[in-house]
This record gives structure tokens, C-alpha cells and sequence, in this order.
């Protein structure tokens, strides 16, 4: 275990210098910032004194070296935007990106689960059309219309829940909903496919031969065996919401790290831009290696990739 | 029996904890039922204790010296910290705050009289050598305050307290409006850093911050030392939204009381209230470069241009069609210029008569603006292209974000695109012509794609008067502009428009985009 993860963790050292390298260069073609911080009638003196003092002058490879240096210290610098610790902003954002990421993937993947098996037992069946309907409209519904739409109908019109914010619980409710609608629309057509192909293995029906529960057939049997797809697009979603929720959170004022990026782009607020690249970078690396676990965890043919134990082949146990 | 990879042990003998443990997590992430980095739950005060209002963006900084930036002074001027004067919008009058008297004591002297009954929020009094320090750091320093940008340009001020009451400045030309430009300085006590700017400012204002839950929520309590009135509001608490019409539905549904910022199709309904605020649109034209640098062209290009037609069809009736770059009620304002007629026939002729003298009245225009830089810019930049089309000139339009429009916007322009026209928007929030033309008009302005020496000195000359001469000045210079240089397609006075809960009185005047004076809202009584 320890092995993989060691290797994993060598392996992903790679692209996050890359990442690292890349979003310095990136951010710095965009060119000095200085007209985005100084008033228009700024002097040429004024705009001298701002490149000198925010070190804009320097060579390029110097700008670099101090760049990368600070990274190892975990320095990034100070925000241009508003004098505080650039990854002292990042990581008070981060969390609150994290719980709605999280919340939102586990209710998707339950309720995916949940929609996508029911609607497999019957291929094209009723059910089956009632849920790739459903699922089509919520994976094709564009979120910043949604997120209005629910304010308007579920705050405005019925008041039952919060406009925005973050006060309450409630105030949960609605971003949470309009970010779930895609991820769970995408996922049930995945579990649902996965499914369908699972239930129609031969080991189904010697299950049920032998008198398995529905339910046991479905969830002990075809539902292990079709969760490495869905796992595979459910990782892929679920970076997408690390990556920042970006019109959610403008939208509903959550205070994450997805409008942080974007602010910082918009304002070319280089130091906070890049502490906010990197911890995003990282926790993408992360959860690639916790799906890579996750692999393994469902299904015992599978190595971790990078494992160096021979594979074995191993035949399906049906207690 | 077949043996798996130890690690597949270890997975599988966990797999039945696993959906517990994640499902725990979720419950401790859950319960807690507050979003990281939300400082926790706020309430609502008691009604008429508290006054919740919704800004477009998060301050960035409370720094006072920043306060010319409108997402930092909306909150601090005159709420946490205050000038020695202030500008009255309505009347356009200087009125005192911390200083009762001032005068011109020399040709580049003023003296101040201060008050000497006023505390700042922390205990210590308020003296002239407070004020001489504030205004040094804001405008000698190397702090890179905006304010120093913005209004005293490169110029140091010689500041000196005389004694506890008084203060005397001297610029280093004589400058009448120094006063003016004074009502810009916030002052803060000597315990502020005058190395580094700060966040959260002591002042003197009728407010002081409580407490600032960075991201989510800043509340300011009432200063119970203030010298002046107190406000009706015990506490004001602001929260942010970039979405207009959220912010207009926080007010419709009653979680804040004022809500800024918003454009008439935000759904505010019966709750919005417009306003003139200073912001004029124009069309600035790059009139060095073919054929922008013939005047027929840029004469063609305003009456081509129906004023009243896109007012009509795109904003509400309080906008005005304009003449000049500022609005009434700034000082050089002059009420007998009228906007460009629009006729196209005319405007149509102007091209031929160029083109027949050889100007490339084909060659390929740019039309500039700015995303979402006010309500409908979209669609009245896709109208004046077309307008300026349709008299024979070949426009490209061209809507870019706010750093690339920066570019365009200031000096040293872009000169490898041909001939640029750009939509703009000037705000004067000083209330003095000066702060408009030094930039747009002069030869080397910030703003300014062209000039003229003749007109450089007079807008020279206009800067070194004071009261009615000035005025006249100033006028003349605008009427100037648009017979003579013709720099400029000015098209409207805009307006502004706010919610207000019916709970709330508030009338807001032409400073309201920029300052909210938290001590004019009350509740309805």
C-alpha cells in the first residue's frame, strides 16, 4: 500500500511542477497588471513606482526564482487585490469549495445509484424512459439559468428557502441543487448503461437461479461490478466541482475558491491566482490517487496502478 | 482458495466501514451546518437596529487612502473616517466636517480651522498634526494610495499643524480647488502605518468596524464617541453579490435592506429607486489616425449617432442625452451645449466630401467596449456600429474584458490596430471639470488620444482660476471641444438605480455610486 502511494506521490510531483511553472508563465503573459490597480489618470512615474514595488520589473527568470522559492517556503506572496496573505486567502476559500463538492458528489452518486439501477431492472421500460428523460434534462440544463431560476421560484415567489448566502442550512439547499442536477444526470446514464450490461452477465441469473433477493442481485452483484465506470466519470465530475463551482458560488455569494480564481484572474492578482492553482492542483492529485484506491477496493482484480505484485487472476466469488 | 494482493486485503476487509466512515464524515461536515470560511450564522437585529446592505463586490480593503476606489470608499467614506470637507452632490457645495473654516492664505497656501471636539473611534483626539499626518501618508508617501493618483497626480503638499486647530497646506502651484481635492483624504490617527496600508481603519466617522468575516459578511457598529449626530442605525451590516438580480431579490424577499448597483432589469420592481449618478457614455475617437484625424469624419460620426433613440429603447426616461462629459450640477457644466442633432444625411455628406478628398473613409474602424461595463453596453455598442455603418463606414466591433479595455483605454494606447473609437464611461466624482478634461482633453492626458497646443492652454489657463470665472472657463472649453477638436461622441447621462426595503428612508443623489452615506438612511417611521 505504502509502495503505491509513495510511487503515486513521486508520480504526480511532475505535473504539479508543470502546473506550477505553467500558471507563472501563463498569469505573466497577460502582461503588467498595473492599470487594473492605479487610477486612470495614473502618471508614468505612478506606474514605475507600482512595477518597482511589486518586483514587475525584475527579469522574468528572477520573478521565477522567487516565485518557486517562495512556493517551497508555502509563500506565494501578497494579494495585489486586497495586501493579505495570498495563500492564507486560498486556504480560507478552499474548505467552503470542498464541502459543497463533496456534498454535492455524494448525494449525485446516491441518488445516481439509486435512479440508474431501477431504471436498468426494466431496459426501456417505463421507468428506464422516465429516467433518461430526467437525466438528459438535468445534464443538459445550464446551471447559471437554473440557479436564477430556483432563486426566483423557491426564494422569491414561494419563500421557502434563502436567495443566498451562507447564514443558514437552508441556505445549503439551492447550490447545492442546481450544481447536483449535472453531475447526476451524466451519472445515471453511466450506471444505468453499466447496469444494464452487468444484469445481463450469466452469474445474474445463476444468482437468481439460486434464489437471490432482487436486491441482492442487484446491489451484492451487478452493482460492484458496474461501479468502475461510474466511479471513472464520477472522479472526472467531481475535479470539475474541486476545480471551483465558479457560477454557483458568484452567483449564490458562497465564499469558495472557484470566484477566487476567477476574481484573481479577471484582476490579474498573480500570487493569489497561483496559491489558489496550486491547492486546487493538489487535491485533484489527491483524489485521482483515492480513486485509484477505489478501484482496487471494488474490484480485487485490480491493482493500483503502479503496483509491483504479479496480477493474478481471480474468479468471481457468488457466496 | 485463491489469495489476493495484500493490498486488496486490506481494501476489502475495510469495504464494509467504508460507506460508514464516508457517511459520518458527511454527518460532521453536516452538523456543524456552517460553510467554511462564513464566520458562522448571521442574524437580523432588532428592526430599526440594523441595516443590511448588499454591495456588488467584497471591499477589497478598508484602506482609507483608497477610498477614490469606489469598491472601497462605498463603505468607508464618511462612515468610518471622514475629510476635513466634504462635497455636498446635490448643491455642489463644499461643506466643513473636520475643519469648520478654510481660506486661501497665500498664492499656493491654505490654512485650515479645525475642529476640536472630535475623538477617533479608539480613544485618541483628533488634532491638526492627525490631519497633517493623514494627508501626508495618503499623498506623500510611497504607499501608491489611489487617491493620490487619482486626485493630486506627482505634486507633493508641504503640510504643517500650526497648532491643535489648525492646519496649514501648500501645493507647489497655486491651486484653487485644493479644498476639492482635500475632500478626498480620509483622515486616520498617527497610530495608523505609514508604511503599509491597512485594512481595517481607525476614524472618526459615525461608524467603526465590528467585525469583517472576510469572504462572507462585514458589520460596522455605531461609534458612540462620534463628535457629530448619531445615525439612526445602530449597526449596518454589508454582505456582497455579483449577480444583480440576486441583489435585487435579497431586497424583494427581505433578507437586506439596500441593495446597490443595479440596472432596471434586475426586477427590483417598486422597490427600485433611480437616480442621475455622474457617469457619462461616450464614443472617444483616436483622431491621429485616418480617417478619424479629419474632423468632417468625426463631425459625420456624431450626427450619425441617434442620442434618443437608444435612451428610448434601452434605458429609462430619467437618462439624459448629453453634450459634454459631465453632468449637470459639476462645476463647468454647460447648460446652453446641446447634443449632436442626429441627422444622417448630413453625416453621410461629411463622408463623401471626405472620401472625395482622399481620406480612407474605408478603412477598417474599431469599436471598443468594455463587458458589462453598464446596463445594455452590448447592445448599444452593436447599435452604434451599426449607425456608423450605414454612413459608409467600415466599423468592426470589438467586446473585450475590463484589462484588455484598459489597454485600449490609457496611454500608450494601441497603435498597431488602425483607428480605434471607444466606448467609455467617465464618472466625476469630484465635482470639478478639471478632474474631467486634464485626462480626456489635454495633448499628453491620460485618456487623451489627441490635442491641440491652442487648447492645451486653455485648459492650462481654465485650472489656475476660481468661482464664476472658473465656471466660465470650463464651459467654454466644452463648447470648444465639440466645434473646434471633436474628440469625443458623447451620448448619455446615465442613471443609477438601488432597492430599498419599505422599511428603510433614503433619498440617494448623484454620489450614491460612489459613497454611501450610511447616516442618511433611516427607517420609516
Amino acid at each position: 500500500m505504502w509502495t503505491y502511494l509513495r510511487r503515486r506521490i513521486v508520480s504526480s510531483a511532475i505535473p504539479l511542477v508543470v502546473v506550477i511553472l505553467g500558471v507563472f508563465a501563463l498569469a505573466r503573459l497577460t502582461g503588467n497588471p498595473a492599470n487594473l490597480y492605479l487610477p486612470l489618470n495614473a502618471t508614468d512615474q505612478m506606474r514605475e513606482d507600482f512595477a518597482a514595488r511589486n518586483g514587475f520589473n525584475d527579469p522574468l527568470l528572477v520573478q521565477m526564482g522567487n516565485y518557486v522559492g517562495g512556493v517551497f517556503r508555502l509563500d506565494f506572496g501578497t494579494s495585489l487585490r486586497t495586501g493579505e496573505d495570498a495563500a492564507a486567502m486560498a486556504l480560507r476559500a478552499f474548505p467552503a469549495t470542498l464541502q459543497l463538492a463533496g456534498v454535492t458528489m455524494f448525494l449525485a452518486i446516491i441518488l445516481a445509484v439509486l435512479v440508474g439501477s431501477w431504471a436498468a431492472l426494466k431496459p426501456n421500460g417505463i421507468a428506464d424512459r422516465v429516467s433518461s428523460f430526467i437525466s438528459m434534462a438535468a445534464a443538459s440544463i445550464p446551471d447559471f439559468w437554473l440557479a436564477i431560476v430556483g432563486i426566483f421560484v423557491f426564494a422569491i415567489t414561494l419563500g421557502w428557502l434563502p436567495t443566498s448566502g451562507v447564514a443558514s442550512g437552508a441556505s445549503w439547499v439551492l447550490p447545492i441543487a442546481t450544481l447536483l442536477l449535472r453531475p447526476f444526470g451524466v451519472l445515471v446514464q453511466i450506471v444505468r448503461g453499466a447496469m444494464v450490461s452487468s444484469l445481463s452477465e450469466p452469474y445474474i441469473k445463476l444468482a437468481k437461479s439460486k434464489g437471490a433477493s432482487s436486491s441482492r442481485v442487484v446491489f451484492r452483484h451487478a452493482l460492484r461490478n458496474a461501479a468502475a465506470p461510474a466511479l471513472t466519470v464520477a472522479g472526472d465530475l467531481a475535479v470539475g466541482l474541486v476545480n471551483g463551482a465558479v457560477v454557483v458560488e458568484t452567483i449564490f455569494g458562497w465564499p469558495g475558491i472557484g470566484k477566487l480564481m476567477i476574481d484573481s484572474i479577471l484582476q490579474r492578482d498573480f500570487a493569489v491566482l497561483q496559491a489558489a492553482v496550486l491547492i486546487t492542483a493538489i487535491s485533484i492529485f489527491t483524489l485521482n490517487i483515492l480513486i485509484d484506491l477505489g478501484y482496487a477496493l471494488l474490484d480485487p482484480r485490480v491493482r493500483p496502478a503502479g503496483s509491483i505484485r504479479k496480477r493474478r487472476v481471480h474468479a468471481q466469488a457468488i457466496a | 482458495m485463491l489469495s489476493s494482493s495484500p493490498i486488496s486485503r486490506t481494501l476489502r476487509t475495510s469495504k464494509r466501514l467504508a460507506p460508514l466512515v464516508i457517511g459520518a464524515g458527511l454527518v460532521m461536515v453536516l452538523a456543524s451546518c456552517t460553510v467554511a470560511n462564513s464566520g458562522g450564522s448571521g442574524g437580523g437585529g432588532e428592526a430599526g437596529s440594523l441595516l443590511r446592505v448588499v454591495l456588488p463586490q467584497e471591499p477589497p480593503t478598508l484602506e482609507p487612502c483608497e477610498g477614490s476606489l469606489t469598491s472601497t470608499g462605498i463603505v468607508t467614506r464618511s462612515n468610518i473616517t471622514e475629510p476635513l470637507v466634504e462635497r455636498n452632490p446635490t448643491s455642489g457645495e463644499l461643506e466643513p466636517l473636520l475643519a469648520t473654516e478654510w481660506e486661501a492664505t497665500g498664492d499656493t497656501e491654505w490654512t485650515f480651522t479645525l475642529r476640536d471636539d472630535v475623538t477617533f473611534s479608539d480613544g485618541s483626539p483628533f488634532t491638526a498634526a492627525s490631519a497633517a499626518f493623514a494627508i501626508d501618508r495618503a499623498v506623500n508617501s510611497d504607499l501608491g494610495c489611489n487617491i493620490e493618483g487619482y486626485v493630486f497626480g506627482d505634486d507633493d503638499l508641504v503640510v504643517e499643524a500650526v497648532d491643535d486647530t489648525t492646519l496649514t497646506v501648500t501645493t507647489v502651484r497655486p491651486d484653487p480647488i485644493l479644498p476639492l481635492r482635500l475632500s478626498f483624504v480620509e483622515i486616520v490617527p498617527e497610530s495608523t502605518s505609514a508604511t503599509e496600508k491597512v485594512r481595517e481603519p481607525i476614524g472618526t466617522g459615525p461608524y467603526s468596524i465590528a467585525s469583517w468575516d472576510t469572504g462572507t459578511k462585514l458589520t460596522l457598529d455605531r461609534n458612540e464617541t462620534y463628535w457629530g449626530d448619531a445615525p439612526a442605525y445602530a449597526s449596518t451590516e454589508y454582505q456582497w453579490r455579483a449577480e444583480g438580480t440576486v441583489r435585487a431579490a435579497m431586497v424583494t424577499s427581505g433578507e437586506a435592506d439596500v441593495a446597490v448597483g443595479l440596472s432596471p432589469d434586475d426586477g427590483a420592481g417598486d422597490l427600485g429607486v433611480s437616480y442621475a449618478n455622474n457617469e457619462t457614455v461616450a464614443l472617444r475617437m483616436s483622431g491621429d489616425l485616418p480617417p478619424l484625424d479629419d474632423i468632417r469624419v468625426r463631425q459625420a460620426i456624431n450626427y450619425a449617432i441617434d442620442n434618443t433613440g437608444i435612451i428610448d429603447s434601452l434605458y429609462t426616461d430619467a437618462t439624459k442625452s448629453a453634450a459634454q462629459l459631465i453632468p449637470s450640477g459639476v462645476v463647468g457644466f454647460n447648460d446652453e451645449l446641446e447634443p449632436w442633432a442626429y441627422d444622417v444625411e448630413e453625416a453621410k455628406a461629411l463622408v463623401a466630401e471626405a472620401k472625395a478628398d482622399g481620406v480612407p473613409v474605408d478603412a477598417e474602424i474599431t469599436l471598443v467596449a468594455r463587458n458589462a461595463m453598464f446596463p445594455k453596453i452590448t447592445e448599444m455598442a452593436q447599435v452604434l456600429q451599426e449607425e456608423l455603418t450605414q454612413i459608409g463606414l467600415n466599423v468592426k466591433l470589438s467586446m473585450v474584458d475590463t484589462s484588455q479595455s484598459l489597454v485600449y483605454q490609457l496611454r500608450p494606447f494601441v497603435r498597431n490596430e488602425g483607428p480605434i473609437v471607444q466606448l467609455i464611461q467617465h464618472g466625476n466624482q469630484a465635482g470639478d471639470a478639471q478632474f474631467s478634461v486634464d485626462q480626456y482633453m489635454t495633448s499628453t492626458g491620460a485618456q487623451s488620444t489627441f490635442g491641440t497646443a491652442e487648447f492645451d492652454a486653455m485648459l492650462e489657463a481654465a485650472g489656475q482660476l476660481s468661482g464664476d470665472e472658473r465656471a466660465a472657463a470650463y464651459e467654454e472649453i466644452f463648447a470648444y471641444q465639440n466645434e473646434n477638436v471633436v474628440q469625443f461622441a458623447t451620448i448619455a447621462h446615465m442613471v443609477g438605480e438601488i432597492a430599498l426595503a419599505p422599511t428603510v428612508t433614503y433619498t440617494p443623489d448623484a454620489a450614491t455610486g460612489d459613497e454611501i452615506r450610511l447616516a442618511d438612511f433611516s427607517p420609516v417611521s
